[in-house]
């Protein structure tokens, strides 16, 4: 064997991982472009609408969109345009904090799990299991209505019921990682657990979970509308999406535009955020099934 | 034959494991339900005390002391949630506040609907799903499929309460078909149904196209295909029953999801049933309502999920268990 045959030369990339790498930077490119015309528009909307979203005008109720109330107003003659804009920030921002604290909790859990051996993962997994035993949307009626219907209510109550996901999903892939030969190495070595746990468990689980968290995300804001909508959550002077629907419920023969705007907003924005995550899988491969 | 008998032997040890952490479960239920109710917010004594004197206002202390000597109100949480625990478990679910009659009573009287209502929903999401896939994956990449992964898509995203909203409004409020609120005739389930189901036929679609697609591309198929095996036959003998094992776990889940669908279907439509009944006793604290409804979902969805693991295993080809043709015809094609 000659010194020649045993020098390892840095292999090429293989094909498929050029294109992978390809369509990825295309996805980002094009994730950046429609958030920043998404930004762009709802930074217009902000700063040009010339409505207040809980500003009443009782010579103006219920009327039908038109060129300055493009959405049409509600029963308090309220620009519903206006009010959508502001829903926004409650029902998207609101589940996004719900998702990014469930993905921590859930993360912490599923890696004590996967990582601190047997006992705590069977203990550990049994607390999940019985969280999971609760349809989600139940135990968040029950315990935002027993506590109170109130936004922190309901953002507590699915904060409680949103975790165990991520707790499952990474205690899967955590309890696959810890028989690999780089965990194993790693341990070998006396790296101490918490270094093993975040050099080389978490950046594996990483893709996985972003999958996750974006498909948690526009399931916690349908969950939120849910919830306002059924009178346990955001309270209705607030203009979100759910309680804005449920305001305009009792006008819907008259002023059907109340409960369609709103509606779509919804679907709008959960169907977009759903296809990202879809296109994310495919491109990440991440291992995050439906469920 | 050996390993078949060692094959059922390890379904058997695994259900075996299964049922004891199914208790475990079962217990961790129980304490998080419990502990729901029991840092509410609240008197509990007087909503106890309102429920017996509806008439009355104001009580003297002695008597709401009598009533926390009664239910042991005084007593640490665990004492309270063992004694709860061993009253339900003995089928002693306690009466209504609201009512005063047992929630047993008002349970059965409520869950008719409920059950003909998410029945009604499955059986026609699940047919529509069926159709929908099997069109979709017959030529992968039509306009028929792409219709179909599209609907799935909105499905998926659609509000079902606003779904409900829309339907009122076409076919109650305009055309004037169908009525749109509460219960009674047929006519009634119509538009809960169809918004229950739009549901189950999204989810159910997607994941169905998915299965059908991969039992569809295995190598074994191809074997069959090569064969001179119909289409029809590798479709109905083959794909099918490699892609009802993963559709069954799907389905339920998807039960469960109904279950809190129900929930807002109910209120929408304004129908009875133990959706809006909880809706109900949680806004006027009726706690063992609460505690029994709460329990009543959480125990289906164990025993539906447990049933459905252990089902798997048993449909699961390769434990052979029916199947032993087919296992060894795969077994060489895979060799």
């Amino acid at each position: 064997m000659t010194v020649a045959e045993k020098l390892v030369l840095p292999e090429e990339p293989s094909l498929e991982k050029k294109m992978r790498e390809r369509d990825f930077n295309r996805f980002l490119l094009n994730l950046g472009i429609g958030l920043l015309v998404l930004g762009t528009l709802v930074a217009a909307g902000f700063s040009f609408t010339p409505y207040a979203p809980n500003a009443a005008d009782f010579l103006n109720r219920l009327s039908p969109p038109s060129a300055e109330h493009w959405f049409g107003t509600d029963q308090l003659g309220r620009d519903v345009a206006t009010r959508i804009l502001y829903g926004g920030v409650w029902s998207i921002g609101l589940a996004f904090l719900i998702t990014s604290i469930g993905a921590v909790v859930g993360t912490i859990v599923g890696l004590a799990a996967g990582h601190f051996g047997r006992a705590a993962d069977t203990t550990l997994m049994r607390v999940t299991d019985s969280f999971f035993a609760f349809p989600e949307l139940i135990a968040a009626v029950t315990i935002a209505g027993v506590l109170g219907p109130s936004t922190t209510n309901m953002v507590m109550a699915l904060i409680l019921v949103g975790w165990m996901r991520f707790a499952r999903l990474v205690r899967g892939l955590s309890v696959d990682l810890a028989h690999r030969d780089f965990v194993t190495q790693a341990r070998l070595n006396g790296l101490p657990s918490w270094l093993i746990l975040s050099r080389h468990i978490l950046p594996n689980v990483g893709p996985s979970l972003l999958v996750l968290w974006t498909n948690s995300w526009s399931r916690t804001i349908l969950s939120i509308s849910g919830l306002s909508f059924l009178g346990f959550g955001v309270q209705p002077p607030n203009a979100e999406w759910g309680a804005m629907l449920l305001d305009g419920k009792a006008y819907m023969q008259t002023a059907p535009h109340l409960m369609i705007f709103p509606g779509l907003a919804i679907l709008v924005t959960v169907l977009s955020i759903n296809l990202t995550g879809d296109r994310l899988r495919d491109l990440i491969g991440g291992e995050a099934l439906s469920d | 034959m050996t390993d078949h008998w060692g094959r059922l032997k390890q379904i058997f040890a695994s259900s075996g494991r299964r049922l004891v952490g199914l208790l475990a479960v079962l217990f961790g239920v129980s304490l998080i339900t419990f502990t729901m109710t029991f840092f509410a917010p609240g008197d509990k004594a007087a909503a106890i005390a309102h429920a017996r004197y509806p008439d009355a206002n104001g009580f003297p202390p002695e008597i709401l002391e009598g009533i926390r000597e009664e239910f042991s109100l005084n007593e640490p949480f665990f004492v309270q949630f063992f004694e709860w625990l061993m009253r339900f478990v003995q089928g002693d679910f306690g009466n209504s506040f609201a009512s005063n009659t047992p929630v047993w009573d008002v349970f059965l009287a409520n869950i008719t609907e409920t059950l003909t209502l998410t029945a009604t929903s499955l059986t026609i999401g699940l047919i529509a799903a069926f159709c929908l896939s099997a069109i979709s994956v017959w030529r992968p990449g039509s306009l028929a499929d792409r219709c179909a992964v599209a609907l799935a898509s909105i499905g998926a995203a659609m509000p079902n309460y606003w779904l409900g909203l829309l339907l009122i409004l076409l076919f109650a409020a305009h055309l004037g078909w169908l009525p749109a609120y509460g219960t009674g005739t047929p006519a009634h389930i119509v538009l809960p149904a169809l918004t229950l189901s739009f549901w189950i036929t999204a989810s159910q679609t997607r994941l169905m196209r998915a299965f059908f697609l991969e039992a569809k591309s295995a190598p074994y198929v191809e074997t069959l295909r090569l064969r001179g095996v119909s289409e029809a036959e590798i479709f109905w003998r083959h794909i099918l029953r490699h892609a009802a094992i993963p559709a069954l776990t799907m389905i339920g889940l998807d039960v469960a999801a109904l279950l809190e669908g129900t929930i807002i279907v109910e209120l929408t439509f304004a129908r009875g049933g133990i959706g809006s009944l909880l809706a109900g006793a949680v806004l006027s604290r009726d706690y063992p309502l609460i505690l029994f409804l709460v329990m009543f979902f959480a125990l289906v969805y164990v025993f539906i999920n447990t049933l459905i693991e252990i089902l798997q295993d048993f449909l699961d080809p390769r434990t052979s268990l029916f199947a032993f043709k087919d296992a060894d015809i795969r077994k060489g094609a895979r060799s």
